[in-house]
């Protein structure tokens, strides 16, 4: 993608963006001049939509699709689960399988289950199962020490 | 990055395998205690090192079945069918060997008081486990709450 930075010394600010496809790239753009990077784009049946970060309760990764859960929609989001911990985790998100993802602010409750695994409740009342694999590693970060 | 902090297939193992030998341990000392009294109750006032060897050995073999095979029945989160099953297969192991193993001296109802003493003791351990993972609940709801606290605080 070509661009172009002009300094200018009056007259009015302003960016322009051309694009001839939505792309993640230029939706997170997008997310930046709505001065809104904790946002995310995705598609639903009645077309793309912006969401926070904060309404997500948890992603799930299904024959290589990624979605994400609010409440009351479900949403198709551009990526993996691992781009998207690397674009916005911000310590909050947490990775629970191999393909899921939690929002932890959105945990409900938890209960510890056997073999060492935890079953959190969201607040939409899913149950979603952290694996044995990755319960150590939950339970340093309710702790805040996971590096 | 993260998945410095994630266990690893060996250590995984390792994990299983320490739980196997407290199994080992923890159902060795239980049925040891059985086997003191059934002896001294007969007037016998030491107890036989093989015997005591074949009792470990049992123990350690059973510890294995039952986490590979029998769904590990005494961490359960229920007990349903499948984990009283589970006992019950163990326990009539363990007759099994203590009647070919002497260690009651084919005793009937020493034997059969046996069995009941293990579905007792697996019970036990289920009630044991179970309250642990409720007192684990508490911690780890504690805990969450406190890392929701501050993150909200941080926003």
């Amino acid at each position: 993608m070509k661009t172009d930075i002009l300094k200018i010394n009056e007259g009015e600010e302003y960016i322009k963006i051309r694009y001839k496809e939505l792309t993640p790239s230029i939706k997170r753009i997008l997310g930046i001049l709505d001065d809104a990077p904790d946002k995310i784009w995705g598609r639903t049946d009645a077309g793309t939509v912006c969401i926070s970060l904060r309404d997500l309760l948890y992603l799930e990764s299904v024959d290589d699709k990624l979605f994400a859960y609010t409440g009351d929609s479900v949403l198709k989001i551009d990526g993996s689960l691992n781009s998207f911990m690397t674009a916005f985790d911000d310590g909050t998100f947490f990775r629970c399988s191999k393909s899921m993802v939690i929002n932890v602010g959105r945990v409900q409750a938890l209960k510890s289950l056997s073999s060492n695994r935890i079953d959190a409740t969201m607040e939409g009342g899913e149950h979603i199962i952290i694996s044995r694999r990755y319960a150590s590693e939950f339970r340093r970060l309710l702790k805040g020490d996971r590096s | 990055m993260k998945d410095r902090k994630k266990p690893t297939l060996w250590e995984m193992y390792l994990t299983k395998e320490i739980g196997i030998e407290f199994k080992a341990c923890l159902y060795f000392f239980a049925f040891l205690f059985y086997y003191c009294m059934f002896r001294i109750i007969n007037g016998i006032y030491d107890a036989s090192i093989l015997h005591m060897a074949e009792l470990i050995l049992i123990c350690y073999a059973i510890g294995y079945v039952q986490v590979y095979l029998l769904w590990n029945f005494d961490e359960s989160d229920k007990l349903g069918g499948r984990e009283v099953f589970g006992m019950i297969i163990c326990t009539a192991v363990y007759c099994t060997a203590s009647w070919f193993c002497d260690w009651f001296s084919k005793n009937i109802p020493a034997t059969v008081l046996f069995a009941a003493y293990i579905l007792l003791v697996y019970f036990c351990v289920y009630l044991i486990y179970k309250y642990k993972r409720i007192i684990d609940d508490k911690k780890l709801n504690e805990d969450l709450k406190l890392f929701q606290a501050s993150h909200k605080k941080s926003e």
